[in-house]
């Protein structure tokens, strides 16, 4: 089958899925989480996986979001419509400055300083109590279901909505691999030195690929926080909460490739949501511990991701019936 | 086209290094258009280091770099392609998940809306028939001598008037040595004005028509490549005779 085909059967089921399910229950809510969580996965493959820029501060991006949107509501009753864009205005600022110490840095020194920087913020966010909340966070006021206002009693709006981002986003990244961005960020990504030669100039394009990656993580902040209705520092800037899951869910599922934030995703939450649910009552911290080796085993198996994974076992298949 | 009479490349009283150390010393050297020239030395001479400062891979350098009168110094080093300089680095720096021909194409990268990118694809493919056979091989998984003809044939995209290269034959079998050797002359032949580093000096000596040795990143000795061949200290320390 051609890609494009498993694009459409997915995107069709994701469409008529909630029809089937009871719209204030549980399992619709796990859902919008992952589509949320593959959508973040994503945006974070724009920068670590085509650009090779292993972030590890894409929370910083997802709490300006965030709190931008949230704060605007509160203090200005601003639509999160607009206040999501400013949060990302804002996030795209903040990458395009924090990248002019950072871009020279490569592997472990880039991962660190992207660390540093996203908690810088959650430091901020807990200290600036006037503005932010604190460490207490912050509610989104419900008023009445209002798309105006990015609010719904039900959860299936905001599976909608969150669904409509996932594909903006898996739209851009499909549009910067094709175009002529998206080579310059591969040249960057397999040998810097000889991009470098040839003519690339490797900063920019690194800063482009952190700037739109740091924008669209932002709209998922705003989402996030009208979502949950209440957050804070810990949950939107949190290094487990956030930007390790970011990198794992695109990791796993297989960096820089369209569907490898998708799988890792569909893999990652799901299993998160089961190891809690079956151990959280057992002892504190199995559940996470399980979770854990759950993920060595998969990097083990398959460092490359659980894409490779499957389509090697789809060829596999296919040998066998073959022969 | 360099019509004065003016040397193409030309390096004034440069210093440079890294961090506030400097590798080379008050070095200053000229070629001319379609000259072939070679820089002799031991490692850590600062060979590479002289390639990397005129490609501006280096950025910590004072003194003057002129090529065919642009001020290399106030260039960018991802506009020195532009200019027509192509710079091999050392150790075969292949993109490597990506194709033979989608490597040569990306060589033409500064000069992509110059359509005659496709003409001289074919030239690199009739210099290298191997690199033809094998154009839809991914790169990583050729021998060290193919990437090297990948390398060279990238550089030929640019439609280059100079060319850099760091040691091209390190670490390959000698027969692949010569046939490297042997695409350089064919390249200098087109018209190509080269700027060679090598550690094998008797093969530098043997295709460059000039040669510079560099000691601690100093020029000690200038002449043709006849005559450094003869003379007593080159023979001594460099081809070991």
């Amino acid at each position: 089958m051609k890609p494009w085909i498993w694009g459409a059967a997915a995107l069709i089921a994701a469409v008529v899925v909630p029809s089937f399910l009871d719209p204030a229950g549980y399992p619709i809510r796990v859902l919008t989480l992952t589509l949320l969580f593959a959508a973040l996965g994503q945006a974070w493959n724009i920068v670590g996986g085509l650009a090779n820029q292993i972030s590890l501060g894409h929370a910083a991006f997802f709490g300006i979001g965030a709190y931008t949107s949230t704060i605007l509501l509160i203090h200005f009753n601003l639509s999160p419509w607009i206040g999501m864009l400013a949060g990302a205005a804002l996030a795209a600022l903040a990458a395009y400055l924090l990248s002019f110490p950072t871009m020279k840095l490569r592997g472990h020194y880039f991962a660190l300083a992207t660390l540093a920087f996203s908690e810088v913020l959650r430091v901020v966010a807990s200290s600036w109590t006037s503005v932010t909340g604190g460490p207490a966070g912050l509610s989104v006021p419900y008023a009445a279901d209002s798309l105006a206002l990015l609010q719904f009693k039900s959860t299936t709006p905001y599976y909608y909505i969150i669904l409509g981002a996932l594909v903006l986003i898996c739209v851009v990244f499909l549009v910067i691999q094709k175009s002529a961005l998206g080579y310059r960020l591969r040249a960057v990504k397999e040998n810097p030195d000889a991009a470098e030669v040839i003519g690339v100039d490797t900063t920019r394009v690194k800063i482009t690929a952190a700037v739109i990656s740091a924008a669209l993580t932002a709209l998922l902040g705003t989402l996030y926080a009208q979502f949950t209705y209440f957050f804070d520092p810990e949950a939107v800037f949190g290094i487990v909460a956030i930007s390790v899951r970011a990198a794992i869910i695109a990791i796993l599922g297989g960096a820089g490739t369209l569907a490898g934030p998708l799988i890792g995703a569909f893999v990652i939450v799901p299993l998160e949501e089961f190891a809690n649910a079956a151990l959280s009552s057992r002892a504190a911290g199995l559940s996470q511990l399980v979770f854990g080796l759950m993920l060595i085993a998969i990097i083990l198996v398959e460092p490359r991701g659980l894409l490779v994974l499957v389509s090697n076992g789809i060829a596999r298949l296919r040998k066998g019936r073959k022969g | 086209m360099n019509m004065t009479g003016a040397p193409l490349l030309r390096i004034e009283h440069l210093h440079a290094g890294y961090d506030g150390n400097d590798v080379l010393h008050d070095i200053s050297m000229e070629m001319s258009e379609g000259e072939f020239i070679c820089v002799i030395g031991a490692n850590t001479a600062g060979k590479s280091t002289l390639l990397r400062t005129i490609s501006r891979l280096v950025r910590n350098a004072r003194g003057r770099i002129t090529f065919d009168g642009h001020d290399l110094m106030a260039t960018a080093p991802y506009d020195v392609p532009k200019l027509g300089i192509a710079h091999v680095p050392e150790g075969r720096h292949v993109f490597p998940d990506m194709t033979v021909e989608e490597n040569l194409l990306l060589g033409a990268y500064c000069v992509r809306h110059d359509p005659a990118y496709k003409h001289r694809l074919e030239e690199s493919f009739s210099l290298f028939p191997r690199l033809r056979e094998r154009r839809t091989q991914r790169a990583g998984t050729l021998s060290g001598g193919e990437q090297q003809m990948v390398v060279l044939g990238r550089a030929m995209m640019l439609g280059m008037r100079l060319l850099i290269l760091d040691e091209p034959s390190h670490g390959l079998a000698p027969i692949v040595v010569d046939e490297v050797h042997d695409a350089l002359v064919k390249i200098h032949q087109q018209g190509t004005s080269i700027l060679l580093v090598e550690q094998n000096t008797a093969l530098a000596l043997s295709v460059a028509s000039r040669g510079y040795v560099l000691e601690s990143g100093r020029i000690v000795l200038a002449d043709t490549a006849a005559a450094l061949m003869e003379n007593p200290k080159v023979r001594e320390a460099y081809l070991g005779l």
